[in-house]
């Protein structure tokens, strides 16, 4: 347990994700831990490997 | 168009199971059965489900119940998609695997990207159970399995009528605490109307004697199956009501030996997203035979 990165999240899960706001597609921001979706203004946060795709818990972006 | 009533605070439903998630796991044994049930459907279906998705996934129950059985080969990747990421990754009970926290009533799947989805009692806390049904159809790829299991009608009369009664005797009027439920007999509507095709639905109808009527309570608290009324009854239950409606439970369904029934009805929905390749029904009128012919009857004109 010397590893103190999160999680990697599944790739075959990143594949089939998509915003549950829009249906539009999602951008993985490796560094951030997000999901972004540009329609929606909203990144949706991963934490320890598993998304939350719920867009109450999600960051709302600028712009 | 006038949105749907809400019945459902789904928002304060995500906190029952985060808190249930702590509770321990006694009282599962209806996700148990529900569980296990769904493995051994799965494992009379002979295809394969490269992607599947449990939806309204709380802890490893589903996955626990496949092992070993000929449905765990046909399934390559199974994700579990929950609304309590607490509950999902457990330490004792949620294990790993993919998992994602997610909404039944806004769903994060891409159209015609699963092979199959596997709903076990969660969706009798959706606002819209159709609205959810359809979601589902839509990320399912076509020919695509969906099975699910909800509570029906009949889940807690018991529980239903004592609390109303109670109510009715100290303050002359009663306001919601048990959910809706759907009706069994709906399910294969229900199925129908988000667009499912051969949908087939039945119930299982189970009993459980409790030693008192607060041992019920107390299990569904740790099942996180405690009330989310969007309505709740604005007047919070007294300890007045509580306990004159468990002295109605006990006189009413008091069983023999003192203990107390408490009835569930599992519904079990099964159906397929449309395709080309699944048997379609005939138009009407398009018959080469007469019925009366293959039954060797006479035909009669209806009045």
């Amino acid at each position: 347990m010397t590893d103190d990165r999160s999680p990697e999240v599944d790739p075959r899960l990143l594949e089939v994700l998509v915003c549950p706001v829009t249906r539009g597609p999602l951008e993985y921001d490796r560094e951030r831990a997000e999901l972004v979706s540009r329609g929606a203004k909203l990144a949706y946060p991963i934490r320890d490997g598993v998304p939350i795709m719920l867009p109450e818990e999600a960051r709302a972006l600028e712009g | 168009m006038n949105a749907p009533p809400r019945l459902f605070d789904r928002r304060l439903h995500r906190l029952r199971l985060q808190r249930a998630a702590g509770l321990g796991s006694a009282a599962d044994f209806l996700r148990r059965r529900a569980a296990e049930d769904a493995a051994f459907r799965l494992s009379g279906i002979l295809r394969d489900f490269p992607f599947a998705v449990e939806l309204g996934a709380r802890d490893d129950l589903f996955l626990q119940a496949l092992r070993g059985t000929p449905a765990e080969g046909r399934i390559g990747r199974l994700v579990r998609a929950g609304l309590s990421e607490k509950s999902l990754s457990g330490r004792d009970r949620g294990g790993s695997g993919p998992r994602v926290v997610a909404d039944e009533e806004r769903l994060p799947f891409a159209p015609q990207s699963l092979n199959l989805i596997v709903s076990l009692l969660s969706l009798h806390w959706t606002n819209d159970v159709v609205g959810a049904l359809i979601q589902a159809r839509q990320a399912l790829k076509p020919d695509g399995l969906f099975l699910g299991a909800l509570l029906g009608g009949a889940t807690l009369h018991e529980l239903r009528t004592a609390l109303t009664e109670a109510e009715l005797e100290l303050h002359g009027g009663a306001g919601p605490r048990v959910s809706p439920f759907a009706d069994a007999h709906d399910g294969a509507s229900l199925l129908q109307r988000a667009g499912f095709a051969l949908p087939v639905s039945d119930i299982d109808r189970l009993t459980v004697r409790y030693p008192h009527p607060l041992a019920l309570l107390n299990d569904l608290r740790a099942m996180g199956e405690t009330n989310v009324l969007a309505e709740r009854n604005p007047r919070p239950l007294t300890r007045r009501v509580l306990g004159r409606a468990l002295e109605i439970y006990q006189a009413r369904y008091g069983l023999d030996d003192g203990r107390v029934p408490a009835t569930f009805e599992i519904v079990t929905l099964t159906g397929w997203a449309p395709d080309a390749s699944q048997p379609q029904p005939l138009k009407p009128g398009s018959a080469k035979m007469r019925l009366a012919d293959a039954l060797g009857v006479v035909e009669h004109r209806l009045p």
